[in-house]
């Protein structure tokens, strides 16, 4: 009897336990449903395509550029200002824009993790999608796909590596996925073996990415005329200064003039193929109509853009919001032009009034003319956007406007320029495309662009080049690593104080200048009641209204541009707090 | 009611006619065992009220009515009580009462079987369905609070859906959840306290020290709470009925200045600022003087139109119980309504609970049970886990006192809103009922639990047990915000917008046990309890979020929810979720006792989980605890005050494994923590990318507790007091935490097992029969907890990590830190010094500036420029300058102390009880009133503190003091010091600033938490059975109780039991925009047929 109990529990207790141990191993493996896997993310050109959408999408949003990569990076310089630091130091945007940044920067460390995120993401996707069995066995559309696919994500994963190393110069370069990684203590790499790395990437991407003219739909993924002109650009960088991390001095490399050949032979064959792309008739046009009317341009002037949308943080800007003139007091008007850069611009050069925007718009569209140091930077404006339309008391933010990374206009000035200095003075193809981009901007009035003055020898065509690029690219994010590169950083913002100075005493050559401007009340468009360039008329014209103007200027606030530069410091932005906690095997930039 | 008047009446009746004829009775009580004679027996008549106790000598003497079949009841504390009926004319009994240590014999579940509380090793707390009778609501967390040693309770805040936080013996875990491990009627469920209403709950153990919760193995670090329901008894077939019925009040309410007040501190806020000063005249005017015209504008008070209320609930509860010796079964239905004191804000919840067990024969027994819950919640919460601006009790306290004359309500809303928006960060204000009535918010929760049993009995010796369990739960979450609202504004374009959350979790549980007790073989010495057995766990999760935008203005909530294609998806949306994870597991107990006295318990558990890699998948828990029950031995017999004596030592490890799914794959998704990943091609939000979302780490581990416990239990006086004293140490190590990686990884965070924390505390228990004298009984149940928790690693080479609540404003500092050797809640910012007064200033009559003297701590890098009046915080470095490194830790949030104590008083068929629960050595951090003592937003209203702040305007409106720029700097300008010292003679707190240092984490923030509450006082009277008898009632009780009804406190906030931001464990104790507790008063009944 009582062995028959014993044989019974035995039993039981076999089965229980052999039946679970020899399931178990099954039992306890669970793979995700709602996410996949790499095996997945992996397995056909659908899935690919996501995989490379999502390192796109890190050039998006709030931490892209957005707003920080685009806005809070690029002032102070001698065309446009951050917002005025208030008594207290805001260890946010305005601290860097007066070069006042310290580590724990709250603006910092956050696109500095977006842009590694989307390295991380390229890394994953160039080292997956080539080992892909359609990426060398399938249809040909799917290897067609796949190449474009994988040129994409080196041209991506490029551009972070560019804006990591302009901004904070040496840095952590991870060529493979972190999975994949024996330390995740990476220690700063020398930037030019970074560039140099990427450029080769460049070179491969241009063998897999075609002509957009090869690609069916038009969106805004990178086509070979990006490519090659990222290429361009990453190579005239190389060839410029930046400030080194060993001798905390701006310096660059003795071989200089090899990069700039790279750079010249890019733009050479892009300016080759103007039925890929080529400038858009107006400057105005490309702003108003293209870019702020949410259209892409039809002469493809814009080579690289970023898609921005969704109305939110994630993956939208806030273009014509954070900058631009302000709509029934709605948006911040954030980034203002400097009173000399206005004044810079020759009178008939169209491009002053795309690029500053010098007035508010009130709720019933009538404008109103803002003070001279306070005018809003223009090229994506609230009032120009169509496409839909944003209404003036809608309170959103977000405008769904594109970030333009790069325009034919710069591929002609970039060709220009490292032509003169490959040839000591610029060839007669070097002035061409100069005066292309400069008619361009006088509305194709050769006799206002005066271009038969263009220079010819080299040293005032380099300055030609400095002073266009400033006329053409305002507010483009574009001026601040341009004055970096030529190490004319310092220079500029001392002359650009020493002028704001002159023209506060009313001295030469701004003594004949307006102290204020008059404007014609309740009009739908901003019209002066006065000349800019002459003293301000006693009497007020009828239906006008008064605004300060040079009289707006003051001490205080030419002290505030660029308030806190230093040479051989203020050229990088500190390596942001949490990250160096994060890796003891970071060091900081010089004077951080 | 007219027919209870008639039966008391009756009664009374009875009582004197019955005192009509009369004799004396005398006689001895004894033990039974002893022969001693029992003191202070109390012996009373049935039925009748003639009582008496027994001498020293265990003498008594009383009359009784002369007449045959009078019954005498003899009851003291520690015996079974006796009833002797009298022949006729008998005048000497004597009485032999057993002793029934009625504590130490309840039954307690520990895992997979029970035990007699005399026989536990480890510790253990418990709640039986007697403690919670008196206690009517319908939130078992508000129920349980300050019930039960070493478990503290907190709800988030007064809301009817709060969520509870349940902490066994403070919290090991840092980042990851430290919630203890629920077991339902033997199967573990994922919430166990949210589908079970007080009224159901047979009892509630939770067991606390490692050794006791290692039988759970991998989920037992954090104390396991085993609860069990109730069944049916073999007895004649009853109908219970309980019901209550009442109203709740809000408790307290905060004072906000009144009208006159508010726009005189509105004058002297907007002066200096063009735009504010021009909207402050456009409002109310240029003249200082015409302001007097406020003191008698009809002031409106928001709280009350928000929180005020009167909110009508009730309960009914019904339940069938019954069975015969082999069948028994309860059944029980429980529909509870309330009305929330918050307007549009409603609480319904049905239950339905069936048990049945069977004995089919001597062999075979099974058992089924079944649970339903129907509940939801309607109306938008006060607090939001987003930023400030979705948080709603902001808008109820600052929103203007009073309509602005000359405008409607509506025009008055809308320059506020305006007006309040200019400051920034989106805290503009919205009329607090207008914006109630824009947010339709319904939380649907459904949840079913199906359970049974087999058990087969091999001999008396052997059983086998299978349970099994499913337990459905899902949740269903619509939303709808109105134009007018926040969200609609900066996320919809000013649109409606709204969705559908739905939510399944399933959890399924079955274990089998094998069971060997030698108890029916009567051994005198030995005493041998083994169990094995086996669990198999899975848990998966389904989710569906569904939002949509841009819905036609003026939509109606349902029609939006119900049409969602009015209008346009949210890019990311809809959002899918999946998870699965399964959990093996193989366990095994054996207790071996010697001579009644020396117990040995040894438990081993093996887990493996599927969230781990293989290699890293089976994680082993052993533990071991030891007894003796020294009153037992020879020695104590003569220690006659000490009826129970035992000593318990237990050393054990248990795990915790709570950390997301699939940790150790790299996962690709659509969207990566929430947020979508899409590239908008052409503007499209469709072009969805698949992103990384995880740094995997092949090694992960669970995280292991290993703890001791040393405790003794003691009775006097013959079990009259019981008291259990326990202390323990716990460690947890190979924490699992996400530990911040190097962002060159491109991810900021890795789950990793490293770091370390310990919990050490002292638990106290209580349980006392003070008096039970004749008709009299009171009794008390007192426990008292101490805990300290301490870090004692965080990841390598790391000591510190900050951690942000996330209310406030942009930029804020973070408001908790995470350092090594400091607790865990550790509130972090700046010592408040009070404020700048005119002796810190050097005044320069002829310009009139202020200028800090030499050595006196500048602001200007965090608060702004010096002025007489401004808040000053301590330099604590001593640089001169007050920067971030000037801040330190404040206060902790996680109290040290808790406890409670109940009384119940009987006196005949009267009974009464009051409960009191408290917590000391706490802080809290009011962030509500950093945020409703600032000025940053114009045209809010203040806390009536504020009235007593360092005033820049004169009593005529002029301005006496300011800041002006100079140069290119800023200074303060104002009249000499003895005018501002005249005016702010009574100035007692700052200006308050108008920046975003306001939003600053400060000491005077941070209150002082200690509380004691009046929890609940309740009183009852059960009629007499005679008089029931006769309509066929068995037993009647009518009681009325206060719940919340008073609250001791230093606090100057709502409450200071609050926990809002919640979103991880490190930000405890947080009282932002929390939803106002209110006081409960209810009549109630207890009906059985």
């Amino acid at each position: 009897m009582k062995k028959k109990f014993i044989y019974r529990v035995l039993s039981l207790v076999t089965i229980i336990v052999v039946g679970s141990t020899v399931s178990c191993k099954k039992y306890l493996t669970e793979n995700p449903v709602a996410q996949v896997g790499v095996a997945t993310a992996f397995s056909n050109v659908a899935n690919a395509t996501e995989a490379v959408l999502g390192v796109y999408s890190k050039l998006s949003g709030d931490q892209g550029y957005g707003i920080r990569l685009s806005m809070y990076y690029t002032v102070d310089q001698d065309e446009m200002v951050g917002p005025a630091n208030s008594a207290a130091p805001d260890n946010d945007r305005r601290d860097i824009a007066r070069y006042g940044a310290s580590a724990s920067n709250a603006q910092l460390e956050a696109p500095w993790e977006n842009l590694y995120t989307g390295i991380e993401r390229a890394n994953i996707c160039i080292k997956y999608i080539p080992l892909m069995s359609a990426y060398t066995s399938g249809s040909a559309t799917d290897q067609a796909s796949l190449k474009r696919l994988y040129g994409e994500a080196l041209t991506l994963r490029a551009q972070f590596f560019f804006e990591l190393i302009r901004n904070w110069g040496d840095v952590p370069a991870p060529f493979v996925p972190s999975a994949d990684q024996t330390t995740l203590y990476l220690t700063r790499t020398d930037r030019d073996v970074i560039y140099n790395h990427i450029l080769g990437d460049l070179l491969t991407a241009e063998s897999l990415v075609p002509w957009r003219t090869a690609v069916a739909s038009r969106d805004e993924r990178i086509t070979l005329g990006a490519v090659k002109g990222l290429r361009a650009r990453i190579a005239l960088y190389r060839g410029g200064y930046s400030l080194r991390n060993a001798t905390a001095t701006m310096s660059r490399d003795a071989d200089y003039l090899t990069y700039y050949k790279i750079c010249n032979s890019e733009c050479a064959d892009l300016m080759a193929n103007r039925n890929q792309h080529t400038l858009e008739p107006t400057f105005q046009g490309l702003f108003q109509n293209n870019i702020d009317a949410h259209t892409l341009d039809p002469s493809y002037e814009v080579l690289f853009e970023v898609a921005m949308g969704g109305g939110t943080g994630v993956a939208d800007s806030k273009l014509g919001y954070y900058d631009g003139p302000r709509v029934n007091n709605l948006g911040n008007s954030s980034l203002t032009a400097t009173p000399t850069y206005f004044y810079a611009f020759d009178p008939n050069d169209l491009r002053r009034d795309v690029t500053i925007a010098a007035y508010f718009t009130n709720l019933d569209g009538t404008k109103v003319l803002q003070k001279l140091i306070a005018l809003p930077s223009g090229k994506f404006r609230r009032d120009w956007i169509t496409n839909p339309a944003i209404a003036p008391t809608n309170l959103v933010q977000y405008f769904g406007i594109n970030w333009p990374i790069l325009r034919f206009s710069d591929i002609l000035l970039m060709f220009a320029e490292t032509d003169n200095e490959i040839n000591g003075a610029p060839s007669a193809a070097a002035i061409s495309a100069f005066n292309e981009v400069r008619l361009r901007g006088f509305g194709g009035n050769a006799t206002q662009a005066n271009t038969a003055a263009t220079p010819t020898t080299y040293a005032a065509f380099f300055n030609a080049i400095v002073s266009e690029r400033s006329f053409e690219f305002g507010g483009e994010g574009i001026r601040k690593y341009d004055l970096i590169r030529w190490n004319l950083l310092n220079t500029t913002i001392t002359n650009t104080r020493a002028n704001l100075t002159l023209m506060l005493n009313k001295q030469a050559p701004y003594n004949n200048l307006p102290q204020s401007m008059y404007y014609l009340n309740a009009s739908q468009t901003l019209v002066y009641g006065n000349s800019l360039y002459a003293a301000t008329p006693s009497a007020t014209p009828t239906n006008n209204t008064k605004v300060a103007w040079v009289s707006s200027l003051t001490a205080a606030y030419n002290t505030n541009v660029a308030q806190l530069f230093t040479p051989n410091h203020g050229e990088l932005l500190p390596i942001p707090l949490v990250s160096i906690q994060a890796n003891p095997a970071l060091t900081q930039n010089p004077g951080y | 009611m007219i027919k209870n008047l008639l039966s008391v009446c009756l009664l009374l009746f009875l009582t004197i006619t019955a005192l009509a004829q009369t004799r004396q009775v005398t006689g001895t009580v004894t033990e039974k065992d002893t022969k001693e004679p029992v003191i202070a027996v109390s012996v009373i008549v049935k039925g009748g009220n003639g009582g008496t106790q027994t001498n020293v000598n265990g003498v008594f003497k009383l009359t009784v009515p002369d007449k045959p079949g009078t019954v005498l009841i003899f009851r003291s504390v520690g015996y079974k009580a006796q009833e002797v009926t009298l022949t006729a004319g008998q005048t000497s009994v004597n009485v032999a009462l057993e002793s029934n240590s009625e504590q130490l014999n309840e039954v307690v579940a520990i895992g997979y079987g029970t035990v007699k509380r005399r026989d536990i090793n480890g510790s253990i707390s418990s709640v039986t369905a007697k403690d919670l009778k008196d206690v009517p609501v319908s939130s078992l967390g508000e129920a349980l609070a300050g019930r039960l040693a070493g478990v503290q309770i907190t709800t988030s805040d007064g809301s009817p859906d709060a969520s509870v936080k349940v902490l066994v013996r403070g919290g090991g875990s840092i980042t990851q959840s430290n919630d203890p491990l629920y077991v339902i009627d033997g199967v573990q469920v994922e919430n166990g306290l949210a589908s079970l209403s007080p009224q159901d709950i047979e009892s509630i153990d939770v067991l606390k020290d490692a050794a006791s919760t290692a039988i759970y193995g991998a989920r037992g670090a954090n104390g396991v709470v085993i609860i069990t329901t109730k069944g049916g008894h073999a007895q004649k077939t009853r109908v219970n009925y309980n019901a209550f019925v009442g109203f709740k009040k809000l408790a307290r309410e905060l004072a906000v200045m009144d009208p006159y007040n508010f726009v005189t501190y509105e004058y002297e806020r907007s002066r200096g600022n063009t735009v504010d000063s021009t909207n402050f005249s456009n409002d109310y005017g240029n003249s200082y003087a015409a302001l007097s015209q406020f003191k008698t504008v009809k002031p409106i008070d928001w709280q009350q139109q928000v929180f005020g209320q009167p909110a009508f609930q009730q309960q009914h509860n019904i339940s069938i119980t019954g069975g015969d010796t082999s069948t028994t079964f309860n059944i029980s239905f429980t529909d509870d309504q309330q009305n929330e004191n918050v307007v549009n804000s409603t609480y319904d919840r049905k239950l339905l609970s069936f048990h049945l067990d069977h004995k089919a024969n001597d062999h075979f027994r099974y058992g089924f049970n079944m649970r339903y819950s129907d509940q939801l919640v309607s109306g938008v919460d006060v607090s939001s886990a987003s930023s400030s601006t979705y948080n709603n009790l902001r808008n109820t306290i600052k929103y203007i006192p009073f309509v602005i004359p000359g405008l409607t309500q509506a025009q008055s809303d809308q320059e506020l809103f305006n007006e309040s928006q200019l400051a920034g960060n989106n805290l503009g204000l919205i009329n607090p009922i207008t914006n109630s009535n824009a947010q339709y918010r319904k939380n649907y929760q459904y949840v079913t639990d199906l359970n049974g049993y087999v058990s087969y009995a091999f001999n008396k010796y052997l059983t086998f047990k299978s349970t099994i369990g499913v337990d459905l739960g899902k949740q269903i979450l619509d939303n709808f915000d109105d134009a007018v609202t926040f969200n609609a504004q900066i996320n919809g374009g000013g649109l409606p917008l709204g969705g559908i959350n739905q939510i399944n979790t399933n959890t399924m549980d079955l274990s089998n046990v094998l069971m060997f007790s030698n108890a029916a073989a009567n051994s005198q010495k030995h005493d041998i309890n083994i169990i094995l057995g086996n669990e198999f766990y899975n848990i998966d999760m389904q989710g569906l979020n569904n939002q949509f935008k841009l819905f036609p203005n003026g939509i109606a909530p349902t029609s939006a929810l119900n049409q969602l294609n009015q209008g346009t998806i949210v890019p990311g949306y809809p959002v899918n979720a999946y998870s699965e994870s399964h959990l093996l597991s193989f366990f095994g107990r054996g207790t071996y006792t010697f001579d009644k006295k020396y117990s040995l318990n040894a438990t081993l558990r093996a887990d493996g989980s599927s969230k781990f890699e293989p290699g890293h998948q089976w994680g082993y828990f052993p533990s071991a605890s030891v007894s003796w029950r020294i009153s037992d031995e020879s020695f104590m017999k003569n220690i006659t005050a000490v009826s129970d004596l035992k000593l318990r030592y237990s050393h054990g490890t248990s795990g915790n494994n709570r950390i997301s799914d699939y940790q150790t794959q790299t996962l690709f998704a659509t969207n990566v923590n929430g947020t979508a990943v899409f590239y908008p091609l052409n503007d499209g939000t469709t072009t969805v990318g698949y992103a990384p979302q995880n740094l995997i780490n092949e090694k992960l581990k669970w995280e292991t507790t290993v703890s001791d416990n040393i405790g003794v239990d003691f009775g006097l006086f013959n079990s009259r007091i019981n008291v259990s004293v326990d202390a323990y140490q716990g460690t947890t190590h190979d924490l699992l935490i996400q530990v911040p990686v190097p962002t060159s990884s491109g991810y900021p965070t890795q789950f990793q097992n490293v770091g370390k924390t310990q919990n050490k505390g002292l638990e106290l228990q209580i349980n006392a029969h003070i008096i039970q004298k004749g008709n009299f009984s009171w009794t008390a149940n007192f426990n008292v907890s101490y805990n300290t928790n301490k870090v004692l690693a965080l990841a390598p080479g790391q000591t510190s990590a900050f951690y942000n609540s996330g209310w406030g404003v942009s930029g804020q500092p973070a408001d908790f830190i995470l350092q090594v050797g400091k607790p865990l809640g550790s509130v972090y910012g700046y010592q408040s010094a009070g404020f700048y007064t005119t002796n810190d200033f050097n005044y320069n009559s002829a310009n009139n500036e202020y200028t800090l003297k030499p050595g006196v701590v500048d602001p200007s890098k965090t608060i702004g420029v010096a002025e007489p009046g401004l808040t000053k915080f301590a330099d604590l470095n001593g640089d001169g300058v007050i920067t971030t490194a000037d801040q330190k830790i404040l206060g902790n949030t996680i109290p040290k102390i808790t406890g409670g104590l109940n009384q119940t008083f009987t006196y005949k068929n009267f009974d009464a009880s009051v409960f009191i629960n408290f917590q000391d050595l706490v802080s809290v951090l009011d962030a509500s009133k950093i945020e409703f003592t600032n000025g940053y937003t114009a045209n809010t209203n203040l806390l009536a503190t504020e009235n007593n702040r360092w005033h820049t305007v004169d009593a005529n409106g002029n301005v006496v003091e300011k800041i002006v720029t100079v140069g290119s700097t800023q200074v303060a300008v104002g009249s000499s010091p003895d005018v501002l010292n005249a005016i702010n003679a009574g100035a007692k707190v700052p200006i308050p600033i108008t920046g975003s240092a306001q939003f600053y984490v400060n000491s005077g923030a941070v209150e002082n938490g200690a509380f004691a509450r009046l929890n609940n006082v309740t009183l009852g009277y059960t009629f007499r059975s005679q008089f029931l008898n006769r309509l066929k009632i068995n037993r009647l009780r009518v009681y009325v109780t206060g719940n919340n009804v008073a609250l001791l406190t230093g606090y100057s906030g709502y409450d200071p039991a609050v926990n809002t931001r919640t979103a991880t464990p490190v930000t405890p104790g947080v009282d932002y925009s929390a939803y106002p507790r209110s006081r409960t008063y209810l009549f109630g009944l207890n009906l059985t047929l």
